[in-house]
């Protein structure tokens, strides 16, 4: 108990973050996994990682700019100061996001082919990215490409939250339509439903939470969080209801149960998440399997 | 006014049709009447998705003009497709076919729960409403697709190889309950499948696809040993048994 109310002492924001970003991850998981893509969940977060590491290169001072046309002190905000590295990470996650929608309905590439592509290309570039980023900066990139649960702080928790909004807005409000794409996407075209825009809000959606988790948690707890959860939720419900809740149950609960271990164990955090979520995963399977 | 043209529900007018800059069939010109029940069949890349997908909006034609009058159509999907790892109920399921029907955010009401009913006893699966719809056989599977289809309350039921994949009680179940439809419902049915003898005992009227070139009539006049050699390269016997139609390859004696 006395470790618990110091881990809250210290890192309050760390903790409540990592349950929104597993909310996040896993609420999305869900779709991803159904809809077996989830490799856009590594191309996603390799895309964003890209992203962050272009952001290195100042090629646009995006903080200057906005600094400007809003009379702040770029220096003194630090919420401008992170704006770049999010902003890119957003931008390349949904340039992935397009590109990947071009394979809906066409003949020459597999859905798997065009995501191999951005994985690779989106890894390659950001290696190009370091090399010719500032050495000084070098080590800053390297820490947010590895991404910490632990350095989540105020404004990260606050994004994160403003995003499982947005998510769950959108979800709510287009249930019917996402629900229909997601599910048979040629007969929601047939009956009149503009599937391609509709996958495409849905892909979009996707791209915003996995580019602003990645950017704040890491790509390893963000791609785990997307699979994991949603699969554990999937072999263990019987109504689709309860898929949605299983698999964010275990998306929120995990993170901080997770915190507390790699506290005791001077462990990181991120991974310690993964191989708990895993573990959870095995025996679930194990239950699953011995009780056909 | 002529009569026939009265009946008239879809007309394609010179229309090509095709993927980009690729035609895979021009010069389609044929009328669709509010009653029909019309059978594509030919071989495999002749266009029959081609021409499915175009009729339903999903691609435009390359050039000519197709008048569907705002008709409201009923798709029934090659079962294989829709293949949910979600447990998605058969309730789920039907209901979906309202889902093009209510406006951006209007979520299902009393009377799309009475219509998504009365397309589960249409179909005979009322039974199976709290059912997941991954834990059902492949005939009832097709029944519940063919359900969301009628929750639509389509004027055109379109539906693309039903009977692909099922066992034989299955397979003559799910002809009958179309034809059923057909018959008592008098929509306009359009079924694609590559047997062509049940097609042939189903329908009244036949197009048959061949690369670029199509023929639309009735299904006697389309279903010859001339034509079917013609369009499949091979010989193909057509015979009528006891009213039936049985058409099989001919084999080496």
């Amino acid at each position: 108990m006395e470790t618990i109310n110091l881990l809250i002492e210290l890192f309050p924001y760390a903790i409540f973050g990592s349950i929104v970003a597993g909310i996040i991850c896993s609420f999305l998981g869900v779709f991803v996994v159904s809809q077996r893509v989830v490799f856009l969940g590594a191309a996603l977060t390799q895309a964003a990682i890209a992203g962050v590491a272009f952001s290195f290169l100042h090629l646009l001072n995006l903080e200057q700019i906005l600094a400007n046309l809003f009379g702040i002190q770029s220096i003194d905000d630090s919420f401008l100061h992170h704006f770049e590295h999010t902003f890119f990470s957003l931008l390349f996650a949904l340039i992935a996001v397009l590109i990947f929608s071009q394979s809906y309905r066409q003949k020459f590439l597999t859905t798997d082919g065009l995501l191999g592509i951005i994985f690779v290309v989106a890894i390659a570039i950001r290696i190009i990215f370091i090399q010719k980023s500032p050495i000084a900066e070098v080590a800053e990139i390297e820490s947010i490409l590895k991404g910490d649960i632990l350095f989540i702080g105020s404004q990260e928790f606050y994004t994160l939250f403003v995003i499982l909004v947005i998510i769950g807005l959108i979800f709510s409000l287009f249930s019917k339509q996402l629900k229909f794409v997601t599910f048979d996407a040629d007969t929601a075209s047939a009956h009149g439903i503009n599937a391609r825009f509709w996958l495409l809000v849905f892909y979009f959606t996707v791209g915003i939470g996995i580019s602003l988790t990645t950017r704040f948690v890491g790509d390893v707890f963000t791609f785990a969080f997307l699979i994991l959860p949603a699969s554990i939720a999937i072999l263990l419900a019987k109504r689709i209801l309860n898929v949605f809740l299983y698999s964010v149950i275990i998306g929120g609960l995990v993170p901080p149960v997770a915190i507390y271990i790699a506290f005791q164990l001077d462990i990181s955090s991120g991974p310690t998440a993964v191989v708990v979520v895993f573990i959870i995963f095995l025996i679930v399977y194990a239950i699953k399997k011995l009780s056909k | 006014m002529d009569k026939n043209k009265t009946n008239q529900i879809i007309t394609f007018s010179d229309v090509s049709i095709g993927y980009g800059r690729k035609i895979v069939l021009s010069n389609l010109n044929l009328s669709i009447e509010n009653n029909d029940f019309i059978g594509l069949v030919g071989p495999n890349g002749a266009g029959k998705t081609t021409f499915l997908r175009t009729l339903l909006g999903n691609i435009k034609p390359l050039s000519g003009t197709i008048e569907k009058n705002n008709l409201v159509f009923g798709y029934v999907p090659q079962r294989d497709v829709v293949q949910p790892l979600l447990p998605y109920t058969v309730h789920d399921v039907v209901m979906m076919g309202r889902y093009s029907l209510l406006g951006l955010f209007k979520t299902p009401g009393k009377s799309d729960e009475q219509i998504v009913m009365k397309s589960l006893r249409r179909v005979g699966i009322e039974n199976l409403k709290t059912m997941n719809y991954n834990s059902l056989s492949g005939g009832q599977r097709q029944r519940v697709l063919i359900a969301r289809a009628l929750a639509v309350q389509p004027d055109v039921l379109i539906l693309d190889e039903p009977t692909n994949g099922l066992d034989t009680p299955s397979h003559y179940s799910v002809l009958n309950l179309v034809a059923e439809l057909h018959d008592e419902s008098h929509l306009a049915v359009l079924i694609v499948s590559h047997l062509l003898s049940d097609v042939a005992n189903l329908v009244k009227k036949i197009i048959l696809f061949e690369a670029g070139n199509f023929q639309f009539g009735l299904t006697e006049e389309i279903l010859s040993e001339a034509n079917l050699a013609k369009t499949y390269s091979a010989n193909i016997e057509v015979k009528k048994l006891g009213g039936e139609f049985l058409i099989t390859s001919k084999h080496r004696s």
